[in-house]
């Protein structure tokens, strides 16, 4: 084929069908309430390391949000994982993104230590905030909320501040 | 008080995972099928604009691609007019987070370095995971593991570092007589700033390539 880059949908048709996907779930006619997607995080934990959910109080807290988002989750699996083979092909095993090979390191061990660093950090962060680019951004923005303008402006600094003095992008 | 209390009773994974399915049956948010389709539906598109890619999320963070923003402002900007006019005309209903101030500002921060680092997101990491990518498994694993420090400390540590609710303030309650407009400017106002921000993108030297189509 003469298209150099991988098959895939512009951003502005990706952001219509996101719109559209927050819509249908949020109105009464589907599930009449957000998208989220850092809830199930804590959830699928305490089902991971068997926690009693009766002795903790966020367990309890999360219960129903907890299991939305796990049922969600399993079709974000399956979704990505469909795409990524028939449609777009672009399914590999793979251990560094070649933006890390590019603006950080080649070492295999660095980036998963990172990796781990950053998801361990990325959950709390998003449990304190109560949300997350999906339940926070997406969803909570466009329901005009003030929380999520404050996470989303906070988010955004914190962003571009680590990415300025984690990565060379000088020189390349 | 923290230390770790297993679940006693005989019941194992699969019991659990059972349900998990049995309380998204009971809590009235849509059948298991229709949550599962929007899993589905969430990671497809996803995966089809591969905003899930360290390049495009990493990328933005080093100001070197500007796809993530730009969707992302689109769909907020769409989705807020259309929420509110479903509001209106009463088939949908607001769910809005609380303003806690330490929480969000302390969290937002947490979550920008991890964000930047890892170039995943909760909703996009999954998506990853799917296409293959074993950092990013690693980096659930950090995840849960932090998943379970906050369930485990949140009475003593976590709940009292979010503090209190400031309240549930939409952008539209500062514009009393005009919520309408307010909303209104507020969605063509991000529509516009999704099409002004120039298109930048980070070259993917593995999935750029010229052989691989």
């Amino acid at each position: 084929m003469t298209d150099k880059k991988a098959n895939r949908l512009s951003w502005w048709m990706g952001g219509i069908l996101m719109s559209l996907l927050l819509l249908l779930t949020i109105s009464i006619f589907g599930a009449d309430r957000p998208i989220g997607a850092s809830t199930y995080v804590p959830y699928i934990g305490g089902i991971i390391f068997n926690l009693d959910p009766e002795h903790y109080t966020y367990l309890k807290s999360i219960n129903n949000s907890g299991a939305w988002e796990g049922v969600m989750l399993l079709g974000v699996l399956f979704g990505g994982f469909i795409t990524s083979v028939f449609i777009t092909k672009t399914f590999r095993f793979s251990l560094v993104p070649s933006g890390w090979k590019q603006y950080k390191n080649n070492s295999i061990l660095s980036r998963l230590l990172w990796s781990f660093f950053a998801g361990f950090i990325m959950i709390i962060g998003a449990r304190l905030a109560g949300g997350c680019t999906s339940g926070h951004f997406l969803s909570g923005m466009s329901q005009l909320a003030m929380s999520a303008m404050v996470f989303g402006g906070v988010v955004m600094i914190s962003l571009i501040i680590t990415g300025k003095i984690f990565y060379n992008t000088k020189g390349t | 008080m923290n230390e770790i209390v297993f679940r006693t009773e005989g019941e194992g994974f699969l019991s659990r995972v059972y349900q998990m399915i049995q309380s998204v049956i009971d809590q009235g948010h849509g059948s298991v099928a229709l949550v599962f389709l929007i899993g589905v539906i969430f990671g497809g598109i996803v995966q089809y604009t591969r905003v899930d890619k360290f390049e495009k999320i990493a990328g933005f963070a080093m100001l070197k691609d500007t796809i993530v923003p730009k969707m992302l402002f689109l769909a907020v900007g769409l989705s807020s007019i259309g929420i509110y006019f479903m509001v209106d005309a009463g088939v949908a209903n607001l769910h809005i987070k609380p303003i806690i101030l330490p929480g969000l500002i302390i969290g937002g921060l947490l979550f920008g370095v991890a964000m930047a680092i890892l170039g995943k997101c909760p909703g996009t990491g999954p998506v990853s995971m799917a296409e293959g990518r074993i950092d990013v498994m690693i980096g659930a694993i950090g995840g849960l593991l932090g998943g379970l420090v906050f369930t485990v400390f949140y009475d003593d540590i976590f709940k009292p570092l979010q503090g209190e609710s400031l309240g549930k303030t939409i952008f539209p309650n500062f514009f009393e007589g005009n919520e309408q407009l307010s909303v209104l400017i507020f969605g063509a106002s991000l529509v516009l700033i999704a099409i002004l921000i120039p298109k930048l993108e980070m070259e993917d030297a593995y999935e750029d390539r010229d052989d691989l189509r």
